[in-house]
């Protein structure tokens, strides 16, 4: 990695009032992340706070209607429901390190948002939220969280007011204070050095694999399976098996509605590469460069881009990519809660609908860890009134 | 007429330069060409032609819509580069200076789209979202083609990368004096002012300034601050949104502005020591 380049994707697109702040948070990162000192509180807050490790849970019921062996890594079971905690909590330990008062955020699952108020109240830090109007209804459940929680909740409505544009304005915003405020940024997007502070928080989740999956089988995986759309989760799973070339990688995205007519969010399937939020991303546009909104009935997956590492590891196929489109993830919810008693988040049921999908792919013998970001809750009136109407 | 010639005219005649910042195709493109004229004949020296984009991060909520506007109508990056040659057929002999954001020529391919604006009749290209870190590309490509990069200094800039911008950047050097983005804002803050005059410190090179001018009276202040000029855009969108179906009505309104904010560039410099 140099510059926050994975290979024609990344870099640093942004005006000139934000460069001096990323060159100053990169130094802070590199200069606080590895002491023993952060690296304690870090671990800390995670096992004590947030509830890590999680579980390496072997679905039996899941793995035989599937045809091979499959763990679900339980994100789920982190504190708030998600894995989006691990990159909040160590994100606020570095906005106190850097004397920042505050922290804005946005969040289109609520997920992030939630996990970010959490993170502020127990390091001390106000907290702004910005989310697009659209999943304010749609998450509703979440944005009361994150209200209890005390933190202030911002509607966008420019755009389509979804994730996209909650991006564009809370980078605006951060434009105005960003010598007191740290933008908290949720996922691996973003100009450097996010995605790297992003997937270093993240990579958590894949260290733990390593070891959970060694102890239980002897051996690496042969394939993880994650979904995602900035592709933190994802990348927080893949990042320590990268180097190991027979781990296969699968990185599920938003096939939406369809392929067709803007009703999806599948950029590696019908986006290119394009500038958007400070980085060049794999990015849904039109032939004149003007991004495309997504589409998706996972607000945490309706978003044009794919962060720029995981746009690198497609690219350059050390991960492979897939889609599920809304319909599949649905019955994916119904699976997951039939055959283990779990109800998944939308978002994760699109990893769990790929494997439904495509059975052929995964051996018999074969030994998945399935990365399961996060629990249903949130989306339990979406997913009720889709079995209602359909 | 070239950047360098229109900074030297504007010297001799003991003024300051005035930039209107107009995106083109709000709400349809036969305004815009008729806005640019009535800047130009009533004080504009250059023109800051903005080729829309949809997700303009350095914009505030005023060409925020005026963006969506313009796409929403079909205004599209070949259709906006039209539209600087319409202005050369007109006889408009300003200089031109387009505005984007670095994934219209990305997309387009950088060199092809610098080469076609500078045959369109362009000198130079504004793309707020390149910093000098990734402005490697823009800058060689601009070299082949002829056009100049316009590099950005904001208050948050360092003394280091000062250095670094003026040693890299030709044409003039585009001042934001306020952390945040465009828009109108009722009083230009001393960090306008402070930082035109310690950018002046560093270098000849001519400065405008821009981000939040709207009054004769902030033209006049940083020009008698040092910068060569004032750079206003939402002000005059401003007027026109308001009444879109029928914006030529705005136009004497409009003018009147230009006129203003013109003689404050004038009165600045006049007021110099
Ligand atoms: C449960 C869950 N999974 C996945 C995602 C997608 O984000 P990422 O690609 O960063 O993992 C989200 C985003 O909100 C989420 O809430």
């Amino acid at each position: 990695m140099k510059n926050g380049k994975f290979g024609k994707y990344g870099g640093q697109y942004v005006n000139e009032v934000l460069m001096p702040i990323l060159i100053e948070l990169e130094a802070a990162f590199e200069k606080h992340y590895k002491t023993p000192e952060f690296q304690d509180k870090l671990n800390t807050l995670l096992r004590d706070y947030a509830g890590r490790p999680t579980p390496l849970y072997h679905a039996k019921n899941f793995s035989k209607l599937i045809g091979c062996k499959v763990y679900l890594k339980r994100e789920d079971l982190v504190c708030g429901g998600s894995h989006k905690l691990n990159n909040a909590l160590g994100q606020a330990l570095l906005t106190k390190e850097m004397g920042k008062k505050r922290m804005i955020t946005e969040t289109a699952a609520g997920q992030h948002g939630l996990a970010t108020a959490m993170a502020g109240n127990v390091c001390g830090l106000e907290t702004e939220v910005f989310m697009g109007v659209k999943d304010i209804k749609r998450q509703a459940s979440n944005v009361k969280r994150i209200k209890l929680l005390g933190a202030k909740v911002t509607p966008v409505d420019i755009g389509m007011g979804v994730l996209k544009d909650a991006v564009s304005d809370t980078l605006r915003k951060w434009t105005t204070c960003s010598q007191t405020t740290h933008y908290l940024m949720g996922s691996t997007v973003g100009p450097h050095p996010y995605p790297e502070i992003v997937a270093t928080f993240q990579s958590v989740i894949g260290k733990e694999i390593k070891k959970q999956i060694v102890k239980k089988e002897d051996k690496l995986p042969d394939t993880i399976v994650a979904c995602g759309s900035g592709g933190s989760n994802a990348l927080g799973a893949f990042r320590p098996f990268i180097k190991e070339k027979d781990v296969r990688l699968i990185f599920v995205e938003g096939g939406g509605e369809s392929l067709e007519a803007d009703n999806s969010a599948a950029a590696f399937k019908i986006g290119k590469p394009g500038v958007l939020h400070g980085a060049v991303m794999q990015v849904l546009q039109d032939e004149n460069g003007q991004i495309k909104p997504s589409r998706t009935r996972a607000a945490g997956l309706n978003y044009p881009g794919r962060g720029p590492e995981i746009s690198g590891l497609v690219d350059s196929r050390r991960a492979k990519s897939g889609s599920a489109f809304d319909n599949e993830v649905f019955e994916a919810v119904k699976v997951m809660a039939r055959t283990e008693g779990l109800i998944p988040a939308l978002e994760t049921a699109h990893a769990i609908a790929y494997m439904v999908n495509n059975k052929d792919e995964f051996d018999k013998n074969e030994v998945v860890v399935l990365n399961y970001s996060g629990r249903g809750d949130k989306d339990l009136e979406t997913i009720m009134r889709y079995f209602n109407e359909s | 007429m070239n950047l360098e010639n229109k900074f030297r005219e504007l010297q001799n005649k003991g003024e300051g330069a005035h930039m209107p910042h107009v995106y083109y195709g709000d709400p349809h493109e036969e305004f815009s060409l008729k806005l640019l004229e009535t800047l130009v004949e009533n004080g504009a020296d250059i023109i800051e032609f903005g080729i829309p984009f949809s997700d303009p991060t350095a914009d505030g909520p005023t060409f925020q819509a005026v963006c969506e506007r313009a796409l929403e109508n079909g205004m599209t990056p070949s259709r906006c580069i039209e539209g600087i040659k319409k202005l050369r057929t007109k006889g408009i002999d300003n200089p031109i200076v387009v505005t984007t954001y670095y994934n219209i020529p990305y997309v387009m391919g950088v060199r092809k789209f610098l080469d076609k604006i500078k045959q369109a009749g362009a000198q130079a290209i504004i793309v707020p979202n390149v910093p000098v870190e990734e402005a490697d590309v823009l800058l060689a490509e601009g070299k082949k083609s002829g056009i100049h990069p316009i590099f950005q200094i904001a208050p948050t800039t360092t003394e280091e990368r000062l250095k670094k911008i003026t040693d890299i950047a030709s044409g003039f050097l585009y001042v934001i004096g306020v952390e945040g983005v465009t828009g109108v804002r009722e009083s230009l803050g001393d960090s306008t002012l402070k930082l035109v005059q310690r950018v002046r410190k560093h270098t000849d090179m001519p400065l405008m300034a821009g981000f939040g001018i709207s009054t004769k009276k902030q033209a006049a202040a940083v020009v008698l601050a040092g910068a060569n000029g004032a750079i206003a855009g939402s002000a005059y969108a401003r007027i026109y949104e308001k009444n879109l179906k029928n914006p030529e009505t705005t136009l004497p309104e409009i003018t009147k502005l230009v006129e203003q904010i013109k003689q404050g560039c004038i009165e600045g410099y006049k007021q110099r020591k």
